[in-house]
């Protein structure tokens, strides 16, 4: 349960001509992780490509193109026949290719145009309300033309420099056009110089402005529509062929990892030699399977693991169906390495029972529980599904943990009478039943757990918990080093803990109980032992550790810590809404509807704080005080020459 | 002659007060320790995204501090 998978590090070796029979069962077989070969002076060369490898990718680059001009995206389809598709491809790509070609040419030329006529109608616009056709603004000997835009009118200032002009303006655009003699030019050019006159480009062409613009803008309706159509046209080829992209994306992608293979294996002259990883488990069916594609002509062999072999070994996980969700917490982390105990099945017990015991609130688990179910069910993607499957299971927790607190949305579901006050539960006629006397800070241990009234005994079971917890860490510790380095290391630098656990406990045993002072003896005996173990175990780092011993069981009191604070925080809004703003019983008005928000955006904000806050609390009880007893991690991970086929079936 | 009284807090609201500092003080101490940390660990990350895992940790280490105010403060009052 605790063991990752055994691998074993194989050889596989033959002529080269059946390289490229080999290559395609491992890919087929998708078991075998090839390990990159660098070349040395063993006189082996790193393989050659096998020849089709240009076609493919050039193929390949083509369908990715064509997808991403498309806006192809990945959604599940139903499988195409591999040998259908492939007999079909060339031609089918040719054309569509060709077919998209002349789209996108022809979809760009439009747009050039659209650009054209989006210039010409921005100098077009200044004119649009002088009624002279463009033909007449140039071309004479005798006059000059100003046109451009001004402020304000002079025609007033032209007429006491000359009277033989003609002036148009246009207040709205602000647009003057003026014909004068060449001869004054000179001096209107300085008046209107002062005006803050500027000259704009005459367009080109011919005809009255405003006729001009509105056919522009017929024209622009036009070429909008054409483009419209070609984008339609291009979403129906979309539709028609997205299936056939995306299986052809993948038969392609297939062919080319396959071509590109000989990159990572040594050849020499006439042979070729596969090193990498296979699960031990599975070392027969890759020998089986290497046999039957080469008639038995390859060679599979099953090599010893070395000391160096075991850092590198890839890590596959080893877990059921129902835990190995919680792979991905320890993947967050990091994998194991290969001579280490693989924690995931606890972490599927203490994770979610942390974090229940932190919310701990009948009403968040039902909301959170609702929202991860229906988001598995929306969600298709493969990285959600396992997140959401964690936070099931911590919602199941919290459920669990709210029926044993009462607690619905910050509301007690039972009714508590102490000495100093008597708080009405959400069910009525719902008491809450006093169990025994708890033996810290004069309280009552009660169903439910009113966990507002019981804080010191929980501080102290919770560190407790955690003191559980964290010594369940030191015996995983003691096991992982025996693994690694044997059994006298393993009981001087984990075993010496729980010698001075004991020590220490014995120590304040009889320090407490005050029977016997040689109890008390004993024990600081048993503890200086302890810490000799450890200082022969860890060297002078391990001593240094041993006040964590308090401060991580202390750190578990976050469990009640944090709980309280998402209680209070969920009274304190219901106290908000239901006292404050509007009482129940009060006649019902404006203020009932105001309350009923507040408290909506209370809560809702308090569930995305429920499902931070335990769970990161949670989490880092995990990596933090947990795994610091004695996870390692860094481990590769497994992943074998192969693909999982999505669009295609043989 | 003008009379001056004098009110003597309790001890309710002396305890509140030290709840208060405790939860407060804390509070600061956590995270003015988690300002470097956290802008370190985000910075680690944009260069090696496996790396979340690491900076989350390191990042709450300081988170303890503050836990241990709201404990104090819920012992004292």
């Amino acid at each position: 349960m605790l063991d990752l998978k055994q691998m074993n590090r194989a050889v596989i070796v033959g002529h080269k001509n059946i390289f490229e029979d080999t290559v395609d069962a491992l890919h087929k077989a998708n078991l075998f992780q090839i390990e990159d070969y660098n070349e040395d002076d063993s006189g082996l060369r790193i393989g050659r490509p096998f020849e089709n490898v240009d076609e493919v990718s050039k193929k390949l680059i083509k369908i990715r193109s064509i997808a991403n001009m498309l806006g192809i995206k990945d959604a599940a389809a139903k499988k195409q026949d591999k040998k259908a598709l492939l007999s079909s491809l060339d031609t089918t790509l040719e054309e569509l290719d060709a077919e998209l070609d002349v789209k996108a040419g022809q979809k760009s030329n439009l747009e050039a145009e659209l650009k054209e006529l989006d210039s010409l109608k921005k100098e077009l616009l200044p004119f649009a309300n002088i009624p002279i056709d463009l033909d007449y603004y140039s071309g004479y000997e005798h006059l000059s033309v100003f046109a451009g835009a001004i402020k304000e009118d002079v025609e007033s200032s032209i007429s006491k420099i000359t009277s033989s002009y003609e002036s148009f303006y246009d207040a709205k655009e602000g647009t003057l056009v003026l014909f004068v003699t060449a001869e004054k030019s000179g001096e209107v050019a300085d008046l209107l110089a002062k005006s803050g006159f500027r000259e704009s480009r005459i367009p080109s062409g011919s005809g009255v402005p405003s006729s001009l613009l509105s056919t522009c803008e017929s024209k622009e309706a036009d070429l909008v529509k054409k483009i419209a159509s070609i984008d339609a046209e291009m979403d129906s080829l979309k539709d028609k062929y997205a299936d056939f992209i995306m299986a052809s994306n993948e038969v392609l992608s297939i062919e080319a990892q396959k071509s590109e293979a000989p990159l990572k294996i040594a050849t020499s002259d006439s042979t070729f030699i596969i090193d990498g990883w296979v699960p031990a488990n599975d070392f027969a069916e890759l020998e089986r399977v290497v046999k039957e594609a080469t008639n038995g002509r390859a060679f599979v062999s099953m090599q010893e693991m070395t000391k160096a072999d075991e850092k590198i070994v890839p890590i596959e996980y080893n877990n059921s169906n129902v835990t190995a969700p919680f792979q991905e917490i320890l993947d967050l982390y990091a994998r194991p390495v290969y001579k280490e105990l693989d924690p995931t099945a606890l972490l599927f017990i203490s994770f979610p029972l942390f974090y229940g015991m932190i919310l701990g609130d009948i009403g968040y688990a039902l909301i959170l529980l609702a929202m991860a179910v229906a988001i598995k069910k929306i969600v298709s993607s493969d990285a959600v599904k396992p997140l959401m499957n964690i936070l099931i299971c911590c919602q199941v927790s919290t459920l669990i943990f709210g029926l044993l607190y009462g607690e619905f949305l910050g509301f007690s579901l039972a009714s508590l009478h102490t000495e100093h006050e008597s708080v009405s539960g959400l069910i009525p006629g719902f008491e809450t039943i006093e169990l025994f006397a708890s033996p810290v800070g004069d309280e009552m241990i009660t169903f439910p757990v009113h966990r507002t009234h019981l804080v010191m005994t929980l501080i102290i079971a919770t560190a407790l918990i955690g003191f559980i917890h964290i010594n369940i860490g030191y015996l995983l510790g003691f096991i992982n080093e025996n693994k690694k380095h044997g059994m006298s290391a393993a009981i001087f630098e984990k075993g010496s803990w729980f010698v001075i656990e004991i020590g220490l406990l014995l120590a304040i045993l009889g320090y407490a109980a005050l029977s016997s002072s040689a109890i008390a003896m004993v024990g600081v005996v048993v503890f200086v032992i302890g810490v000799i173990m450890l200082l022969k175990g860890e060297g002078i780092k391990g001593p240094v550790e041993l006040p964590s011993l308090l401060s991580n069981s202390l750190s578990y009191t976050r469990i009640i810590a944090v709980g309280l604070s998402s209680i209070y925080i969920a009274s304190t809004v219901n106290l908000i809404a239901f006292e404050m703003i509007w009482e129940p019983g009060t006649p019902i008005g404006a203020t009932t509807i105001f309350a009923i928000i507040v408290f909506l955006g209370g809560h809702g904000l308090n569930t995305a704080l429920s499902i931070m806050a335990p769970g990161l609390h949670a989490l880092r009880l995990q990596y933090v005080e947990f795994f610091g007893k004695f996870y390692e991690g860094g481990g590769r991970k497994y992943d074998p020459f192969g693909y999982i086929k999505k669009y295609t079936e043989e | 002659m003008a009379t001056e009284t004098v009110a003597l807090m309790g001890n309710e609201g002396l305890k509140a007060i030290g709840a208060g500092l405790a939860v407060g003080l804390t509070g600061l101490a956590s995270a003015i320790a988690e300002r470097d940390i956290g802008s370190a660990a985000v910075g680690a990350m944009a260069e090696n995204e496996s790396l979340f895992g690491k900076g989350l940790i390191l990042t709450v280490i300081p988170e303890t501090i503050v836990i241990f105010g709201l404990v104090v403060a819920l012992l004292i009052s």
